[in-house]
């Protein structure tokens, strides 16, 4: 059982990990010239929250790892010290970090995550004793669990504590299962340190053994004085991770234990009962009562034999309390008993949990009640003075502290499983087939239909509104991969010692979930590029007359069905000469030397095996990366290319579709088959004129259009297949555009515009140069859709 | 957990039973071959075929079996034998191995056949001719003789 609810918490577990580890690290590198304390706030909050999860998935390691960070980050928010290393401060937290990730990748592939962290936690320690200004060998930990021994050993009778601010009582519980109570305890102790005096806690020592247990038990009861309001309050417990529930009381609280009895014979005394737990609620706080359910008609005997008994705590005297409930109509009776703190909470507390069962089992989210203001109206008071929280472990901890403090119960996100996605784009994807099979059936054919067609274009309306929705639904901001990117220019800064600023413009431009997993890698190696081989070394620059400091632009914007991705350095751009003697030793010369233009020999750096840099670094030189650059982004169905101009820098531009799933196409007939053009390839149709057509001396089809010259490709003896329109006169001609190149098509005859639903071609059938893939059309028929890059390889 | 498991493995075992030494036989150019039956998953009447430019001869294209794209072959040409034309007896057996999904074009679908393993014996090591690579075992039925099919082979050699 155990086993089985862990593995179902495994997703959401990594997911949320995943999230929070990029939030870290973009902080992380944000803060290296120096945290605000916002950041170390944030930090050390997402430090807990790691620590807390992993602690619960029993990854001790990845626990202890961000454990020992938190203690970093703890000292930097208690004492603010001056002076730090901020810099390696960031590199250790950058260790923790890829530490986490390593894990995380291990549990995410299955396996198991048995990283030792030893030794990056006893660097932490030491930079840590070190900022305190101690002998590394006085581990923090054990330091502040000697703090908070003292703070709750303080266990003065709460009656004799002098004011400070106000007096509150909490009782917290932890969700179930989430193990370490009592370190959880201590950590909710350390977080309210500084709000808090006078702390008294129940169990007394919360590391002490047995303490855990008694936790688990009754709840960690905590009562303490603080200048902070009860929401102030509220909220900082709130905060505590693997929180179930707590109650917070507030005032210099006296407890009363009373039994009261009504008059004989004055009936419904269920109702009289209730009316008196309503006007207590005014002012008091911790109601309890027997029998608890008031309103069922089975009270009303209780009631009647053993009275009613209640207990409540307040801060009115006893002689307050007693006049307003011997103002009580029908009143026969009344035994009124001022309990001691301490005493009541044990009386209470099977009570307690009996109720907690109760509405643990309701998933009620009641708003956290400031202790006074009017309740009235409330049905069933029992619930109304703890504030709740039936927060699931599931749930990504991390953003429902922020999200939830408030108790609201909208939540505006949901995670979805993305292979639900994917299944509904396909059905989608029936879903224009079907609707295009039904308006444009055969059957059809000849008749007027008018309401019909009516009806026809109000559904393709609502399906095109369906359609534009569920692929919003898959558009995610290219903000994460961007800002991952600061991380590798920080890592290579310091390891190459240049100074690389990376600008990232345009992040926000949102590209297909699909898409985006392809563009990290690609992006991951053109940034390595630029700042390895294309930014100089500072002094170099400097003699140069260029700003010391890098520049690194990583930029995103939307332009029709693409989004273009550039990167730019502002380095000493690409050798020309090196490359072609490079391309030319590798034997990648196809043609005369000297036909090449300078941007032809720039594109040879997307050749497997070619790599300018004659040292081979950390980084790059190996001549693996700009192949695999360019592969990754052909699978996404993208383009790259490369411009650059000698010591004026590089610029990678990435074409990427915006989604991978619908097509704008040009549906053509080649022979006996249609097939589909991706309309944003077409520059312009035309049909040409014998005239206009010529051949040079190998047979290349050649034409000229407006004072240009472009290359005809005849499409079946491109594909080696038979048509019967052979005449140039007589087919069409399409001009297709690639990467700045262009080439006419010639095929039998145009069709039509039509959205088409790509479907990768069978796994079965190689990869077919000048294919991307098939599309059903309205008819079933399939149509293959054109690869346009295919006609540009040479 | 367990539960399903245990589930499933009935289903495994019925679904076994139900399939095992049992065979599909059908007609290539006047010979029965067979095809173990956990590799079928339907018989299809000849339908559209768009052809895919680059492809070896045998594989004739692409079919749009409701919604999903599948690739045939024509066993015929697979076993090199003359092309015959598609008649109304013409049957694509639509086969699944290894999360490949492939049309096979026959001449025509005989029927289900049970051949225990004791009656099915290797086919002679001596290979004169081409079709045998694509032949696993030979099964003995009463008099007459079957082919069995090594899909794997039949799908993937070369």
């Amino acid at each position: 059982m155990a086993d089985f609810s862990r593995e179902s918490m495994l997703d959401m577990f990594i997911y949320e990990m995943n999230q929070l580890v990029e939030q870290l690290e973009q902080l992380i590198i944000q803060g290296e010239q120096g945290y605000s304390m916002d950041d170390i706030n944030e930090i050390f909050r997402i430090m807990h929250t790691i620590k807390g999860s992993a602690a619960m998935m029993l990854y001790d390691n990845v626990s202890k790892t961000a454990h020992s960070a938190e203690d970093l980050f703890f000292f930097l928010r208690e004492e603010n010290p001056q002076d730090v290393d901020y810099s390696t401060l960031t590199d250790l937290v950058l260790e923790c970090v890829d530490f986490i990730k390593n894990e995380l990748a291990k549990i995410e592939a299955s396996e198991n995550s048995d990283g030792n962290p030893t030794d990056i936690i006893a660097r932490v320690k030491a930079f840590l004793a070190q900022l305190k200004g101690e002998a590394p060998a006085d581990a923090p930990p054990a330091k502040s669990e000697k703090k908070t021994a003292q703070v709750s050993t303080k266990t003065d009778s709460v009656n004799q504590i002098e004011a400070k601010g106000t007096h509150y009582n909490a009782k917290i519980f932890f969700e179930e299962g989430c193990e370490m109570e009592s370190v959880r305890a201590f950590t909710l102790l350390q977080n309210l340190k500084e709000a808090i005096t006078d702390v008294v806690t129940i169990p007394a020592d919360v590391v002490a053994d047995g303490s855990e247990e008694i936790i688990k038990k009754d709840g960690f009861q905590i009562s303490f004085f603080s200048e902070k309001t009860y929401d102030e309050i509220s909220e900082l417990i709130d905060q505590t991770v693997y929180l179930k529930e707590f109650e917070l009381s507030s005032g210099n609280l006296k407890n009363y234990k009373v039994v009261l009895f009504f008059e004989e014979g004055c009936e419904m005394e269920n109702v009289r009962a209730y009316t008196v737990i309503h006007n207590l609620q005014g002012y008091c706080t911790n109601i309890k009562h027997e029998p608890e359910d008031i309103i069922d008609e089975a009270a009303t005997e209780i009631i009647r034999k053993n009275g009613f008994k209640f207990t409540f705590s307040t801060d009115k005297s006893y002689d307050e309390v007693s006049k307003d409930l011997c103002n009580t109509v029908f009143l026969k009776a009344i035994d009124i008993e001022e309990v001691a703190a301490e005493k009541e909470a044990e009386k209470q507390e099977e009570n307690e949990i009996k109720e907690d069962l109760k509405t643990a089992s309701e998933p009620v989210n009641v708003q956290g009640n400031n202790v006074g203001s009017d309740t009235a109206g409330q049905a069933q008071p029992i619930k109304n003075q703890s504030v709740q929280k039936t927060q699931k472990p599931s749930q990504p901890a991390a953003s429902s502290a922020a999200a939830q403090k408030k108790a609201a119960p909208t939540q505006h996100m949901i995670s979805v499983n993305i292979g639900k996605l994917d299944q509904l784009l396909n059905l989608m994807g029936e879903l224009v087939i079907a609707e295009a099979m039904t308006t444009q059936n055969p059957d059809l054919e000849g008749l007027d239909l008018e309401n019909f067609n009516k009806s026809a274009r109000q559904l393709r309306k609502i399906i095109n509104d369906v359609q534009d929705t569920v692929m919003s639904m898959r558009m995610v901001s290219l903000s994460t991969t961007f800002f991952k990117m600061n991380r590798i220019v920080r890592d290579m800064c310091k390891n190459l010692g240049k100074d690389v600023q990376l600008e990232v413009v345009g992040e926000e431009t949102e590209v297909d979930k699909n898409i985006i997993e392809h563009l990290s890698d690609p992006l991951m190696h053109i940034i390595r590029n630029s700042v390895d081989h294309g930014i100089e070394m500072p002094d170099e620059r400097k003699a140069i007359g260029k700003p010391e400091k890098g520049t690194v632009l990583l930029e995103a914007r939307n332009a029709g069905g693409e989004v273009i991705i550039i990167v730019k350095d502002d380095g000493q751009g690409l050798d020309t000469q090196k490359i072609f003697n490079k391309a030319k030793e590798n034997g990648l010369l196809k043609k005369p030397e000297n036909e090449y233009t300078e941007r032809e020999i720039h594109q040879f750096i997307f050749h497997p095996g070619l790599s300018t840099n004659d040292q081979v670094t950390n980084y790059s030189g190996r001549g693996v990366g700009m192949d695999v650059v360019m592969n990754n982004i052909e699978t996404v169905g993208g383009t790259i290319s490369v411009e650059s101009e000698k010591g004026e820098g590089t610029t990678n531009i990435l074409k990427i579709p915006l989604t991978l799933a619908i097509v704008e196409g040009m549906l053509i007939k080649m022979g006996g088959a249609k097939y589909t053009i991706p309309i944003s390839s077409i520059q312009e149709t035309f049909k040409a004129k014998q005239d206009q057509v010529f051949k040079d001396p190998d047979g290349n089809e050649m034409l000229t259009l407006r004072g240009d010259v472009y290359n005809i490709v005849r499409l079946y003896d491109f594909f080696g297949a038979k048509s019967e329109v052979t005449n140039i006169e007589e087919g069409v001609l399409i001009m297709l555009e690639n990467e700045g190149q262009h080439v006419c098509l010639f095929v039998d005859e145009l069709i039509g515009e039509q959205q088409v639903v790509v479907k990768t071609m069978p796994g079965y059938i190689n990869r077919v140069k000048g294919i991307s893939g098939c599309t059903l059309l309205g008819n079933g028929d399939i149509s293959l859709i054109i690869d346009v890059g295919g006609f540009f390889d040479k | 957990m367990a539960m399903e498991n245990e589930q499933d493995e009935i289903v495994r075992e019925t679904k076994e039973d139900t399939t095992k030494d049992r065979y599909l036989t059908f007609e290539i150019d006047n010979e029965e071959y067979g095809v173990d039956i956990s590799n079928v998953i339907e018989i299809i009447t000849m339908s559209a075929i768009t052809w895919v430019p680059e492809t070896p001869d045998f594989l004739k294209g692409v079919i749009n079996l409701r919604g999903s794209i599948v690739p045939v072959i024509d066993a015929r040409l697979r076993f090199k034998k003359p092309e015959k034309e598609y008649d109304s007896l013409t049957c694509i057996i639509v086969v699944e191995y290894e999360n490949y999904t492939v049309g096979v074009i026959v001449d025509t679908v005989n029927e289900v056949m049970f051949i225990p393993e004791d009656k099915i014996s290797l086919p002679p090591n001596a290979k004169l001719k081409y079709q045998n690579k694509f032949i696993k075992s030979i099964g003995k039925v009463g008099k007459e003789v079957q082919l069995l099919l090594d899909v794997d082979k039949f799908l993937f050699l070369d």
